[in-house]
C-alpha cells in the first residue's frame, strides 16, 4: 500500500481540503487574500490576476531536473501560455538550493518558482522565508499530507521513486539482483552506479537503508567503488550501453523513458520496498513575475499540468491528486511499495552526515 | 622673446597630463581592476575559517590548507596527469615539428596550416568523442576490438592515461606551434655540417638538433605543463564519473555540492595558483634568457628518404585529433544508442531535431555568438590599447601593467571564475548572472591571450613609424587612428578572430558563473552530456562547431575583402 | 622657408637610463640656418642627444630651447611634446609609411595643420620636385627603393617649413655610391631652404662635406666643437685626432730652449726633436703633437728642409689603392705615413722621414 506520509515534531492538526486558505504569516511575510474569486483560465483556475500576468511576461523557474526534463515542463507551461517567456536553471537539488540560497543572501531575487526534490531544503526554505505563501484555488485536489505545513508554501507535484535495473546485455536473469541487499554482492564490484549526494531520492535512500539494514549496510556499498552520475538519463545511458552492469538507484521514470527507446534494461521493484522522493514545487518570494508564477503554480497543481507532469516521457511523475489519471503505464503509485522518512526533523538533521559519508565514499 | 617666455612658463606643469596619460591610467586601470578584484576574493575565501556563510569572513587562518593535506591523492593526481600530457604533448609536438620544418616532407604548407587546427577542436569535444570510442565496454574501438575476436577492452580512456591522451592530443598543436618557431631559427648549417661529416638523419637530430633546440623545448614543457595543471574538460568528463579527480574539477565539484565546500576549494584554487604561478615565472626566466643560436631567414635544404612515412606520422596525428573525433561525434549523434555497430532501426535524426529545437540550445547558441562577438570587439580595442601602453608608451608603471594583464595566465579558468563570483556577486551593480558578468569574465581570461597576439605584431611595426608621426606634428589619438591602427589591422584581425573563438568555446569560468538567462553554449554541452543523453550532446557539440566554423570562415571573407578595398 | 630658421640652445643636457649615462652635461648652440652635426662612435650619445632635441626622449636634467622658445627645462619643469615643437626629422629608416601612397606620405604633417586641401597638393608636389621624386604621388610606398624613400621621407619632412631639420643618420643604409651624391644633395638643399640642421653621423667624411660646425661626442661627453677644417687641422685631443682622420701621436720633454720662429719643439724618448706648433694652447713639460698621417712625407733621398728631418726604415708598406699606407721604425717606436702619390718602397728599405712643423699640433691635456 502505497503510503506517504508525513510527520514532524511541531505538526499542526490536519487542514481540511479545500478549505487550505489559513494565511498563516511565516517569518513575517503575510499575504493579503485576494479579494476577487479565482479566475478560470483555460480549465483550472487561478488567483493569478491575468492582465498582469501578460505584462509580466516572463516566467524564471529553478528546476532539480535534468535538461530534457526541465525544458520540457517549461515547454508544456509555454504552450499553454505561449505568451509568457521562460527561462530555467537547472540543477541538482542540493546545488539548486545553493544556489538560491547564496544569490539571496546577496540580495539577488531573480527566481520565481522553484522545484525541489527532497523535502529537506524544502523545510529550509520554507523556515528562512523563501518561499512565497500562496493559496492557490487547486489546492483543494490534493491531501494536506500533500501540501506544506502551513499549506501555500509548497505543493507535492510529483512522486519519484526507484528501484534496482541491470542491463540485460551484461546481467543473465539468474545473476541479476532481487533485492536490496543482492547490491552488497562482490560480482558488482566497480559494475554499479548510484547518483551524486545533491540528489534528494540518494538521500531518501540512503536515510531509508540506514534505518531498514543499519548503518553498515553503506559500509558494505562503498566497497562495491559505485560510479556517481548526476541524473537518471546518465544512469539508464550506461546501462544500455553496458558501461554500467546494475544501478542501485534507477528510477521508475528513466526506465520507462528507456524501455520506449528500445534499450536492454530490466527493472527490479524489491520486496522490501522503493525510496521515493516529493518533488516539490513552490512560488518564491520576492519573485520578479508574481503573477506568473502563481499562474504556474495553479498551473502545476491543476489536473492539466499533473497530465502533463505524468505523461510527458522526460518526466513520468506519479501524481498525488486526488483525481489524478494513471501513469503513462497505466500504473499508479499505489501500486508500488514506497519507502519515505517517516520523521522528518530527524531526516532533515542527517543531512550534513549523508553528505560527508557519500562524498567520502566517493573519493572527496 | 617675451610671448616665447610667456608660453612656456603657462606650459609650466608637466603634471598636467596628456591624452595618452589619461587614456593608457583609466584603461591600466580596468584592467588592474578586472584582475584584481576577483585574486583578492579568491584568497579571502582560502584563508576564511570562520563560518563560511559569514560575509565579510570572520576569522583568518591557513587551516583550509592544512585540511588540503587529506586530499593528497588530488594534487598527486593533477601532478600525474599534467606530467603525462606534458610528456605526450611535446612528443607529439616534437616530432611533427621536426617533420615540417627539417624535411621535405611533401604538402608541407598545407600540413602546417592544419596542424593549427587540433587547437580549434577543443579538448572537451576529444574528450567527448574519445570517450564513445574508449569507454571500456561501449566504446566503439572496443566493440570493434571484440567484434574481431578480441577479449574484453583493448582501452580505457577513462583513466589517467586516457585523460593525458586528450589532454596531449590537442595540447600538442600548441607544442607544435612553439617547438616549431624554435626550429624555425635554428640555422640548418649546424646540421649540415653534421651531415657532410657523415652522421645519419637520426643521429643528427639526436646529437645536433635535439641540444639545440633543447632550451626551447623545456621553454615549452614548462609552458604546456603549467597549461595542463589547471585544465579541465577533459579530466571532468573522463575523470569524474570514475572517481577521478584532479584539482580543477575537485573544485567544481566541491562547488557545485550542496553544502558547497568553499574554503577547501579556495585553499585549492590557490595552491594550484602558486604552483601554476612558479612555473610560469620559470618559464618567463627561461624565454628571456635565450641561450640558443637565433639567426633569422635563412633558408634551408631538407632532403630525406621515409618522405611518405613522415606524411602519414603527420596526417595520422591530425587524423587521431582532429577527423576521429569529429567523425566518431557525427557517427554517434545519429543513432539511437550509439553503438559500433548500429541495427537500421537505431539510425535517427531525432538527436538534431531535439538539439536545435531545444530553446536552451537555440538561446545558448545566440547568447554565445553574441558575447564572442562583443568580448572579441571590445577585446581588441582594449587589449591593443593595453598593449600600446605596455609596449610602446612612455607611460610609467607599465611594467607593472604587463605584469597584472598577464596574471590571469597562472590561474586556471575556473579558480578565476571561482573568485570572480565571489567578487562579482556582491558588487552593487546587478551583473550577476547576466551576460555582462560572463563578458567581463572572458575579457579578464583573454588578457593574456589577447595581449599578446596584439603585442606580437605591434612590435614588429617599427617604433620610427609612430615618431615619424609625432615629428610631422600629430597628436596621440591621431597617430593612433592614421598611422598605428592601420599598420596594425592584420594582426587586430586575427586577435578578433581567436577572441572570438575562444570565448564561445569557453568552458571553466562560464560553468560556474552561468545564469538563467545567460547561458552559453559549451557549459550547456556539457551539462547535457551529465544530464542528457551523449548521442544528443554529440549533436549539439557538432553544430557548435559548425557554427562556429561558418562565423570564421565569414569573417576570413568579409576581412580579406575589407584588406582588398583599402589597398585599391 | 627662410624666415623660421631658428636658434637651438642646449643647456647642460644630461640624460640618464638607470644607473649609465647617455648624455652627461652637454652644451652647445645652433644658429639659425646652420648645419651642425653631431660625430662620433656608436654609444657616443649623439642619437641620444638628437631625440632629446626632438622630445622623443625626456632627459633627466638640462634644458633646450628652441627660437627662443624653452621646450625643455628641469628646473622650470616643462616638457613640451614632441609633436608640439614646430620640428621635423628624417629618421634612419625612413620610417616612410608602406599603407599609404608617396602623396599621403609627404601630405601627412600638412594635413595634422589642416592646410586646405588645394594649398596640400601644391606644396606636396612642390616638396617632391624639390627631391626629384616629382610623379611618384600615386606610388604605394611599399613599392620605394632605398633611395627614393630616403628622398620621400625629406619631402615629408620639409613640406610643412620646419624651424628645425633633424636628421638621424639618414644615409647609413644606403650604399657607398649612392651616399655619395645624396650627401651632396642634401647639402644644397639645407642651403637652399636655409633650415637650421642638427644632423648625426658617425661618418666622418659625411660629416666634414656637410657641415658648418661639427661636434665631436664620446661617452657622452662633447670633446670638441669646431668647423670641418678646425677639427682636422686643430684637434684638441688624442681622441679627435685619431677620430677624424688618422693620426700619429708623438709625446716628448718640451724643449723650451729650443724653441724659435713661433715653433715649439719637444723631444722624445728615442732622442728626436720634434717641431711644431702650439696655437695658443697651454703648454705642459710632457706635450703631446699630433701629427696627421697624410702629412708625413717619405723620400728616399733627403729633402731640402732642416727641421723635422729623420732617417727611418720602412718597416711594411701597404698599397691601399687611393693612397699607399707605410710603416716607418722612427726611433724606439712606428710611425704611419700615407701618402697618394708616393711608389711603394721595399721592406726594410732606408728613407727620410720629413713634415712640416705647421703640421705639427700641440694637444690640450
Amino acid at each position: 500500500m502505497s503510503e506517504i506520509r508525513k510527520a514532524g515534531a511541531t505538526r499542526r492538526a490536519v487542514l481540511k481540503a479545500g478549505a487550505a486558505f489559513a494565511a498563516m504569516p511565516l517569518a513575517g511575510k503575510a499575504f493579503a487574500q485576494p479579494a476577487k474569486a479565482p479566475t478560470k483560465v483555460l480549465d483550472f483556475h487561478t488567483n493569478a490576476d491575468m492582465a498582469k500576468v501578460e505584462q509580466e511576461g516572463q516566467l524564471i523557474f529553478y528546476c532539480h531536473e535534468n535538461e530534457a526534463g526541465t525544458a520540457a515542463i517549461m515547454e508544456g507551461f509555454g504552450k499553454d501560455f505561449p505568451k509568457i517567456k521562460t527561462g530555467y536553471v537547472r540543477a541538482q537539488t542540493g546545488a539548486l538550493y545553493n544556489k538560491i540560497v547564496s544569490e539571496r543572501a546577496a540580495g539577488r531575487f531573480d527566481v520565481d518558482v522553484i522545484q525541489l526534490s527532497d523535502l529537506a531544503p524544502a523545510f529550509d526554505f520554507q523556515k528562512k522565508g523563501g518561499y512565497e505563501v500562496y493559496a492557490s484555488p487547486e489546492a483543494g485536489g490534493y491531501a494536506p499530507e500533500h501540501l506544506s505545513d502551513p499549506a501555500g508554501a509548497f505543493f507535492w507535484t510529483g512522486v519519484s521513486f526507484a528501484g534496482i535495473a541491470y542491463s540485460k546485455a551484461k546481467v543473465k536473469p539468474e545473476e541479476a539482483p532481487k533485492t536490496w541487499t543482492d547490491l552488497l554482492d562482490p560480482r558488482w564490484r566497480n559494475a554499479m552506479s548510484c547518483k551524486i549526494p545533491s540528489s534528494g531520492i540518494q538521500f531518501v535512500q540512503w536515510y531509508m537503508f540506514r534505518k531498514l539494514y543499519g548503518p553498515d549496510y553503506w559500509k558494505e556499498f562503498a566497497k562495491q567503488r559505485p560510479r556517481a552520475f548526476d541524473s537518471r538519463v546518465q544512469l539508464f545511458d550506461r546501462l544500455a550501453k553496458g558501461d554500467d552492469k546494475v544501478c542501485a538507484i534507477a528510477e521508475y521514470a528513466a526506465y520507462v523513458l528507456y524501455k520506449e527507446k528500445g534499450a536492454e534494461v530490466a527493472f527490479v521493484a524489491p520486496a522490501d520496498g522503493l525510496p521515493a522522493t516529493p518533488l516539490l514545487v513552490g512560488m518564491v518570494s520576492r519573485a520578479p513575475h508574481p503573477e506568473a508564477a502563481k499562474l504556474f503554480v495553479d498551473w502545476a497543481m491543476s489536473a492539466r499540468g499533473q497530465a502533463f507532469y505524468q505523461d510527458n516521457p522526460n518526466l513520468v511523475y506519479g501524481s498525488l491528486r486526488k483525481d489524478a489519471a494513471p501513469m503513462r503505464t497505466g500504473e499508479r503509485l499505489r501500486d508500488f511499495k514506497l519507502l519515505s522518512p517517516a520523521d522528518y526533523a530527524d531526516y532533515t538533521a542527517s543531512r550534513d552526515l549523508f553528505t560527508k559519508e557519500w562524498n567520502a565514499m566517493l573519493g572527496l | 622673446m617675451g610671448f616665447a617666455r610667456a608660453q612656456s612658463i603657462l606650459r609650466a606643469r608637466w603634471s598636467l597630463p596628456s591624452a595618452q596619460t589619461v587614456v593608457g591610467g583609466a584603461v591600466a586601470a580596468v584592467a588592474a581592476v578586472l584582475v584584481l578584484y576577483p585574486i583578492y576574493f579568491l584568497f579571502q575565501a582560502a584563508l576564511n575559517v570562520g563560518d563560511p556563510e559569514a560575509k565579510p569572513p570572520t576569522d583568518y587562518g591557513f587551516d583550509n590548507f592544512a585540511g588540503l593535506a587529506r586530499y593528497s591523492e588530488i594534487l598527486l593526481n593533477t601532478v600525474g596527469v599534467s606530467l603525462a600530457a606534458t610528456v605526450l604533448a611535446l612528443l607529439f609536438g616534437f616530432v611533427t615539428a621536426w617533420i615540417l620544418s627539417r624535411t621535405n616532407v611533401p604538402g608541407r604548407h598545407v600540413l602546417e596550416q592544419l596542424m593549427a587546427i587540433p587547437y580549434y577542436v577543443t579538448p572537451l569535444l576529444g574528450a567527448f568523442a574519445w570517450s564513445l570510442l574508449g569507454a571500456p565496454e561501449s566504446g566503439f574501438v572496443n566493440q570493434v576490438w571484440r567484434a574481431l575476436g578480441g577479449d574484453g577492452y583493448l582501452i580505457d580512456i577513462a583513466t589517467p592515461w586516457g585523460i593525458a591522451w586528450v589532454m596531449a592530443l590537442f595540447e600538442g598543436s600548441v607544442a607544435f606551434v612553439m617547438i616549431g618557431a624554435v626550429m624555425k631559427s635554428m640555422d640548418p648549417a649546424l646540421e649540415e655540417a653534421s651531415q657532410i661529416i657523415g652522421a645519419g638523419r637520426l643521429r643528427t637530430m639526436l646529437r645536433i638538433t635535439l641540444p639545440l633546440v633543447a632550451p626551447g623545448v623545456l621553454g615549452a614543457a614548462i609552458f604546456v605543463f603549467a597549461e595542463m595543471l589547471g585544465s579541465f574538460s577533459a579530466a571532468l568528463v573522463l575523470g569524474l564519473p570514475s572517481r577521478f579527480y584532479v584539482v580543477t574539477t575537485a573544485m567544481y565539484q566541491l562547488v557545485s555540492q550542496y553544502p558547497p565546500r568553499i574554503p577547501l576549494a579556495a585553499a585549492m584554487g590557490v595552491s594550484l595558483f602558486a604552483v601554476m604561478f612558479a612555473m610560469l615565472f620559470v618559464y618567463r626566466r627561461i624565454v628571456t634568457r635565450r641561450s640558443y643560436v637565433t639567426i633569422t631567414g635563412k633558408a634551408f635544404r631538407p632532403r630525406v628518404i621515409l618522405r611518405f612515412v613522415l606524411l602519414a606520422v603527420c596526417i595520422l596525428y591530425i587524423g587521431l585529433s582532429v577527423a576521429l573525433p569529429l567523425l566518431t561525434l557525427a557517427y554517434a549523434s545519429v543513432q539511437k544508442i550509439a553503438v559500433a555497430f548500429p541495427a537500421a532501426a537505431n539510425w535517427t535524426l531525432d538527436n538534431y531535431r531535439t538539439a536545435t529545437t531545444m530553446n536552451a540550445v537555440r538561446s545558448a547558441l545566440a547568447n554565445s555568438l553574441v558575447l564572442g562577438f562583443a568580448t572579441a570587439s571590445i577585446g581588441v580595442v582594449l587589449m591593443g590599447l593595453l598593449s600600446w601602453i605596455i609596449y610602446r608608451s612612455r607611460v610609467p608603471g607599465s611594467g607593472i601593467i604587463e605584469y597584472i594583464v598577464m596574471f590571469p595566465q597562472a590561474v586556471p579558468r575556473l579558480v578565476f571564475a571561482f573568485g570572480m563570483m565571489w567578487a562579482w556577486l556582491i558588487f552593487p551593480i546587478p551583473i550577476y548572472g547576466t551576460l555582462w558578468l560572463l563578458l567581463i569574465a572572458y575579457l579578464t581570461v583573454f588578457l593574456p591571450l589577447g595581449i599578446r597576439t596584439i603585442s606580437g605584431v605591434m612590435l614588429q611595426v617599427d617604433r620610427s613609424l609612430e615618431e615619424s608621426a609625432q615629428m610631422c606634428g600629430a597628436p596621440w589619438a591621431y597617430r593612433i587612428r592614421t598611422v598605428t591602427m592601420p599598420l596594425l589591422r592584420p594582426g587586430l584581425m586575427a586577435a578578433w578572430l581567436l577572441l572570438f573563438i575562444a570565448s564561445v568555446r569557453e568552458l571553466g569560468a562560464s560553468i560556474l558563473l552561468m545564469g538563467p538567462n545567460a547561458k552559453v553554449i559549451t557549459p550547456a554541452i556539457v551539462e547535457s552530456w551529465f544530464a542528457s543523453s551523449a548521442e544528443l550532446t554529440a549533436a549539439m557539440a557538432l553544430i557548435q562547431t559548425l557554427v562556429v566554423a561558418l562565423a570564421m570562415t565569414l569573417f576570413v571573407v568579409l576581412t580579406r575583402r575589407a584588406t582588398q578595398l583599402a589597398h585599391e | 622657408m627662410t624666415e623660421r630658421a631658428a636658434h637651438i640652445e642646449v643647456e647642460d643636457l644630461t640624460v640618464r637610463y638607470g644607473g649609465a649615462t647617455a648624455v652627461g652635461g652637454v652644451s652647445f648652440s645652433v644658429q639659425p640656418g646652420e648645419q651642425l652635426t653631431l660625430l662620433g662612435p656608436s654609444g657616443c650619445g649623439k642619437t641620444t642627444t638628437l631625440r632629446a632635441i626632438a622630445g622623443l626622449e625626456r632627459p633627466t636634467a638640462g634644458a633646450i630651447r628652441i627660437g627662443g622658445a624653452t621646450v625643455y627645462s628641469s628646473a622650470a619643469r616643462i616638457d613640451v611634446p614632441a609633436e608640439k615643437r614646430g620640428l621635423s626629422m628624417v629618421f634612419q629608416s625612413y620610417a616612410i609609411w608602406p599603407h599609404m601612397s608617396v602623396f599621403d606620405n609627404v601630405a601627412y604633417g600638412l594635413r595634422v595643420r589642416r592646410v586646405p586641401p588645394r594649398e596640400i597638393d601644391t606644396k606636396v608636389r612642390d616638396a617632391l620636385a624639390l627631391v626629384q621624386m616629382a610623379g611618384f604621388e600615386a606610388r604605394p610606398a611599399s613599392q620605394l627603393s632605398g633611395g627614393q624613400q630616403q628622398r620621400v621621407a625629406l619631402a615629408r619632412a620639409c613640406v610643412f617649413s620646419p624651424q628645425v631639420l633633424l636628421f638621424d643618420e639618414p644615409l647609413s643604409n644606403l650604399d657607398a655610391k649612392l651616399r655619395g651624391d645624396m650627401r651632396i644633395e642634401l647639402r644644397e638643399l639645407q642651403h637652399r631652404l636655409g633650415i637650421t640642421s642638427v644632423y648625426v653621423t658617425h661618418d666622418l667624411e659625411e660629416a666634414l662635406a656637410m657641415s658648418d660646425r661639427i661636434v665631436v661626442m664620446r661617452n657622452g661627453a662633447i670633446e670638441q666643437i669646431g668647423s670641418p677644417s678646425d677639427i682636422y687641422n686643430l684637434p684638441r685631443n688624442a681622441f679627435v685626432a685619431d677620430f677624424v682622420g688618422s693620426a700619429n701621436l708623438i709625446r716628448g720633454r718640451l724643449r723650451a730652449d729650443l724653441a724659435a720662429d713661433g715653433l715649439t719643439a719637444l723631444e722624445t724618448s728615442g732622442g728626436q726633436i720634434v717641431y711644431g706648433m702650439a696655437h695658443g694652447r697651454p703648454l705642459g713639460s710632457a706635450p703631446t703633437f699630433s701629427v696627421r698621417t697624410v702629412h708625413l712625407r717619405l723620400s728616399p733621398a733627403p729633402p731640402a728642409a732642416t727641421r723635422n728631418v729623420w732617417p727611418v726604415r720602412v718597416r711594411r708598406c701597404v698599397f691601399q689603392g687611393d693612397f699607399t699606407q707605410a710603416h716607418v721604425t722612427w726611433g724606439d717606436r712606428e710611425l704611419i705615413v700615407r701618402s697618394a702619390a708616393m711608389a711603394p718602397l721595399a721592406d726594410g728599405q732606408e728613407a727620410f722621414l720629413s713634415v712640416d712643423p705647421a703640421c705639427c699640433v700641440v694637444l690640450e691635456e
